[in-house]
């Protein structure tokens, strides 16, 4: 008897059930359908958009829907893992340098950067009193044996196997301890909201580009690791106007000029030109290489702000 | 009111205007760098080699000579420098201006090496219609041919690489091209690495050799994907080969995550870190549990004392 009560009572719990949901699915069934003969109704507003075979097309606002991207679990396991057989290295001609500032541009733009965050500064340089003043590019080194690495406490910032540095910041709980670790001062921390965040809140989270950039984490140089991907240079490298950055793999001992697509030896380009690296007695074995800013093709016009200078 | 502003607006766009236009032609050269010399022969050659500079350097914004596809830079858009109107100034000139510069014309005076400079103005003054017949007594003549073709040959011994460049005269008799510059070019992650040498010019009969570098890296197997073909277009279109030799050094990618090492994760931290961690760990907790079975004895001892 007290079975067939408890029987009844989860029927009749389960038939209401039942019905409320179906009713609250059709209600919600009825209200998109409302919604979509309002947008429908709307005066189409149209957007232009460029397409990839570079044909300028107007389309429906109300159609736009955000890119389908890999699912989230795939971007982060080959972002991990990096690109096999790679080992990528930088090479900055400081003597081609005169401070376009290109570079920064282009690098804020792919990754959601502020004008006054960088990934890549370009510095203006003097080591001593009595020696010529010049302009330094600065991304991350991409060190062989990274500091930042080391401290981490939650494995968020690692090395894949191309030589790459990656920040993964679904996991940094922005201690910044990999900030006071680095000593050539490549990372930056998000304190606020980063720039667009709106525009890109519904984007899958790309570790390759570390957008969309989330508060409260850190960010720096990435190689343009998701452009490497698809065989084209860092953004940094291919914005250049004067031909500063050459980029390339080591392994094929070939860096690529982003300017002129000139391809030449890494090896003999360094031996050539006395190339180095900075601050190699800490023993970070960086992977970005510079050229000394010997005979230089620009003078130094020292004045950031002046865009006459720059041109 | 209106009609003293667009007033004003047209005398300053006049002012801008007039501005650039100082701009395009106040160019002043000295007579002294007016007065110099191409020292590089027209020979094909150079023509050939300053046509690969300038397509790398100043195609970007100049376009192609004659074709007026510059960029349509404003004020002053760049000049065509096949045109007639522009190849009137001396090599000196023109020499003094591309290291000069001016406006949105960058200098060039270090960027490129002189040598380079002079082969480039040796290829614009090809368009020279005035100049143009010297430059023809050059050249060298192949017989007018048709189903052009471009052999490989691989020596991996030596690591030479042969190509022939030959076609098919009017009475049928296949030639050899005589003259023709080639390209020999390595495909890598970014682009093509040149490896033709100083003279890949083919010979009387067609043929050219090449050494490829020694120590240039190929994958496992030392294999490289190569590209042969006519560096010119101009001559026979577009004639190219593909190939993958194996010519290179076989190298094994390092794979730096196979090193244990204090910058990597957990899975491949070094055995003296894991040791020592594991081995603190056990000690301290050894430590407690003996405490701890210590103090579980005290009771029994207070027991049998009694
Ligand atoms: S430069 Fe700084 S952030 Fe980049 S790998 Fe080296 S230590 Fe890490
Ligand atoms: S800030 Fe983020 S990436 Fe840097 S050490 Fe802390 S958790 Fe790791």
């Amino acid at each position: 008897m007290k079975e067939e009560t408890s029987n009844n009572s989860r029927r009749k719990f389960l038939k209401s059930f039942g019905i409320s949901v179906g009713a609250a699915g059709v209600v919600s069934s009825f209200s998109l359908i409302g919604a979509a003969k309002a947008a429908a109704k709307k005066p189409a507003e149209m957007v232009n958009l460029l397409t990839q075979d570079g044909q300028l097309v107007q389309v429906d606002k109300n159609q736009l829907r955000p890119t389908v991207n890999e699912p989230l679990d795939e971007l982060q396991k080959r972002g991990r893992e990096g690109i096999p057989g790679k080992s990528f290295v930088m090479v900055i001609d400081l003597s081609k340098c005169r401070n376009a500032r290109k570079c920064m541009d282009a690098c804020q733009n792919h990754h959601q950067l502020r004008a006054d965050q960088h990934h890549i500064n370009v510095l203006q340089m003097q080591d001593a009193e009595h020696t010529a003043p010049y302009f330094m590019p600065k991304p991350c080194q991409h060190c062989d044996n990274p500091p930042c690495t080391k401290v981490c406490p939650v494995d968020a910032t690692f090395k894949r196997q191309d030589g790459i540095v990656l920040i993964d910041n679904e996991r940094c709980i922005g201690c910044r301890f990999c900030i006071a670790a680095c000593p050539y001062s490549a990372r930056i921390f998000q304190w606020t909201e980063p720039k667009d965040a709106e525009k890109y809140k519904d984007l899958t989270y790309n570790i390759e580009a570390n957008v969309p950039q989330k508060k409260g984490t850190v960010s720096k140089c990435l190689f343009s690791a998701d452009r490497l991907r698809e065989d084209k240079l860092p953004s940094c490298v291919s914005a250049c106007p004067n031909g500063v950055y050459y980029f390339g793999d080591q392994n094929e001992d070939a860096v690529t000029n982003g300017t002129t697509g000139e391809t030449v030896r890494f090896s003999k380009l360094i031996e050539e030109n006395a190339g180095y690296t900075l601050m190699e007695e800490l023993g970070t074995k960086p992977r970005v290489y510079y050229l000394p800013p010997k005979n230089r093709a620009f003078e130094f016009n020292g004045d950031l702000l002046n865009e006459e200078n720059l041109h | 009111m209106k009609n003293t502003m667009k007033n004003i607006a047209a005398l300053f766009l006049i002012f801008v205007f007039s501005g650039s236009v100082v701009n395009a032609q106040g160019w002043t050269v000295p007579a002294s760098a007016k007065k110099k010399q191409n020292p590089y022969e027209a020979t094909s050659k150079n023509i050939s080699s300053g046509k690969k500079i300038y397509n790398i350097q100043c195609k970007s914004c100049h376009g192609d000579p004659t074709m007026a596809n510059m960029l349509p830079l404003a004020p002053v858009a760049p000049t065509d420098l096949g045109a007639q109107n522009f190849l009137i100034q001396s090599d000196g000139e023109i020499f003094y201006k591309v290291n000069k510069g001016q406006g949105a014309m960058p200098a060039f005076e270090k960027t490129i090496s002189d040598e380079d400079k002079w082969m480039v103005i040796a290829f614009l003054r090809s368009f020279d219609k005035n100049k143009k017949v010297k430059q023809q007594v050059a050249e060298v003549k192949n017989p007018e041919v048709t189903d052009v073709k471009l052999e490989l040959n691989v020596n991996e011994a030596d690591k030479t690489m042969l190509a022939k460049l030959s076609g098919v005269t009017k009475k049928g008799k296949r030639v050899g091209l005589q003259g023709i510059e080639m390209s020999f070019l390595v495909k890598r992650s970014f682009g093509y690495l040149d490896v033709s040498g100083e003279d890949p010019y083919t010979n009387e009969s067609g043929d050219v050799q090449i050494q490829f570098p020694k120590d240039l890296p190929g994958d496992r197997e030392g294999q490289v994907n190569m590209l042969v073909k006519v560096t010119d277009d101009a001559f026979y279109g577009n004639l190219e080969e593909k190939r993958v030799v194996t010519l290179g050094v076989p190298t094994d990618p390092v794979n730096p995550l196979d090193e244990r090492a204090m910058w990597g994760t957990r899975a491949n931290a070094p055995i003296w870190i894991i040791v020592t961690f594991v081995g603190g760990v056990l000690a301290i907790w050894s430590v407690i549990f003996l405490v701890l079975f210590q103090m579980i004895k005290l009771p029994k001892l207070a027991k049998s004392k009694d």
